[in-house]
């Protein structure tokens, strides 16, 4: 009951934040830039009539396949590393309660720190380090959503039913017979589904990286953006529509087979 | 103490928050026996069984298994030698193929190394085979766990005893969620394996009928007190009624029972 009360509260405060929030808006006509609806229409017309020139198909084709490159680049590494950091950051190899707490700490805290620093940051720390080269995109990927999977795969692992973890300990498993024979087998399903999920996400990031300048759907997309030419970045954008789409169909298919 | 014997308990008492589960529970089980353990809901049974499988320690009294403090058992490696469990069917690994959860029976002897080949080409596959015969889930091999009736996967389980071979087995509502066909069934097999390897079984049953068939005592707790601890040629109606009783009024008549 108290709970409740407790709620209700909060809800009614949120909304007088927001309320009032409106009022720091000055609502004015040049609220909206004048020549938006012009620009509006000129984009409208190229979602109908993309550029579909050679030329372009041949560099979005390009272009594509250096984005897809990079996030697949991006993604192994990160699953390697959110595997084995993952495992230890639920701290199931533990042992004992002082152990546990120090090795959850640590492995927790290094996955909070790879995932709070954003990837196209990580981009630029990267890109100001070693140049314009792939490896700054392929790290700039792996580390945070390394630090995304990992806490992921931690939680899951943490989330497996006790009791057959406990039958396999009365039948005198050692942690790393526990860790391949019960928690793995039981959150590989859940695991693959979420790392396709990511997977989908890393060739979005991995367009929207190369704005840095390291090439790329995102690349394309600036610079017929600054050229205005909508029908290009639509013609680029059904590129990347159709790459995660495909990704999409394809983790489907998996998760079905895994799940039957 | 005598080290021929299975189990010994000692005045063994434990209390969760505020509820006495045992109080003063003494016992000794010999190698071979065949025990159910009955009693209400609530009785003590599953503490019981779980103080004798060292998973929970007493608050007072000695527990020995086969002769040893339960406290000294560093390792579950050498307590699974003496002891394997036996529990509901949410005991084995679903997402995994039946011949890997009964090759589980034998990870307390495996190495890491030996574990993960088996993992990808399934070791001791003879033995596996021979264990699912024995329990009849032999063409279920390479099925996957999960998609077995509940019946099914407490014979996988059975299968894997028969791999860990253990010296005693502890039953906690081994046959609770099956149709009474299907629970006499995992019984008699449990049983017979039991009276095969000569090994030590003690059984908390919700059945009298089962508990009466196939145990030679029973074990009576209610209110975490042995109400009667008897061989069950001995053990009387009277008694049974007694035990389930929920409670009397003053002038004796009972108010609610069931057998």
């Amino acid at each position: 009951m108290q709970h409740f009360h407790k709620k209700n509260i909060l809800t009614g405060l949120l909304i007088l934040v927001f309320v009032w929030s409106l009022f720091s808006v000055q609502w004015r006509a040049d609220l909206f830039h004048s020549g938006g609806q012009s620009t509006f229409l000129h984009i409208l017309l190229g979602l109908i009539q993309p550029d579909l020139s050679t030329d372009i198909l041949q560099l979005a084709i390009v272009s594509s396949w250096r984005t897809l490159t990079y996030a697949v680049a991006g993604m192994s590494l990160a699953l390697i590393v959110a595997f084995v950091v993952g495992i230890l950051a639920s701290g199931i190899l533990t042992k004992g309660k002082t152990q546990r707490t120090a090795i959850v700490g640590f492995f927790r805290g290094l996955l909070g720190f790879m995932r709070a620093i954003h990837e196209l940051v990580w981009a630029w720390l990267f890109v100001a380090a070693v140049g314009l080269s792939p490896f700054a995109a392929v790290f700039a990927i792996a580390i945070p959503y390394g630090g995304i999977l990992g806490r992921i795969f931690a939680d899951m692992l943490n989330d497996v039913p006790a009791a057959p973890i406990n039958a396999l300990k009365a039948c005198g498993s050692s942690r790393w017979q526990l860790l391949m024979y019960g928690y793995i087998p039981h959150a590989a399903a859940d695991m693959l589904s979420y790392t396709m999920y990511r997977f989908e996400c890393a060739i979005r990031s991995s367009a929207i990286m190369s704005f840095v300048g390291l090439g790329g759907l995102g690349y394309q997309i600036q610079l017929s953006l600054e050229d205005l030419k909508y029908d290009e970045v639509w013609t680029f954008m059904f590129f990347l529509l159709g790459m995660v789409i495909v990704v999409d169909l394809w983790s489907q298919q998996l998760r079905k087979r895994l799940v039957a | 103490m005598s080290d021929k014997n299975s189990f010994t308990l000692k005045d063994v008492s434990k209390t969760f928050e505020e509820t006495q589960a045992l109080s003063s529970v003494s016992l000794s089980i010999e190698q071979g026996e065949i025990i159910a353990l009955i009693g209400p809901s609530g009785a003590g049974k599953t503490t019981l069984l779980n103080i004798l499988s060292n998973i929970i320690q007493p608050d007072e009294g000695k527990v020995r298994i086969y002769g040893k403090a339960a406290a000294q058992y560093s390792s579950g490696r050498e307590l699974a030698r003496k002891v394997g469990l036996m529990r509901q069917q949410f005991d084995l690994v679903g997402p995994l193929p039946v011949i890997h959860n009964v090759l589980a029976g034998k990870l307390g002897e495996w190495g890491l190394l030996k574990s993960m080949i088996s993992f990808l080409f399934p070791r001791d596959k003879d033995e596996a085979a021979d264990a699912l015969e024995r329990v009849g889930l032999l063409d279920k091999m390479y099925d996957k766990t999960s998609n077995l009736s509940g019946g099914e996967q407490q014979r996988v389980a059975l299968a894997r005893l028969f791999l860990q071979k253990p010296q005693a087995i502890l039953a906690d509502e081994p046959v609770a969620s099956l149709d009474p066909a299907r629970a006499e069934d995992i019984m008699s097999m449990l049983v017979q394996m039991v009276q095969q390897e000569k090994q030590t079984l003690v059984a908390s049953l919700h059945s009298i009928d089962l508990a009466r068939k196939y145990c030679n005592r029973l074990i009576a707790l209610k209110d975490g007190s042995i109400y009667f601890d008897l061989p069950t040629a001995e053990v009387t109606d009277q008694q049974l009624t007694g035990l389930y009783q929920l409670m009397e009024s003053k002038d004796g008549a009972t108010v609610a029972a069931f057998s």
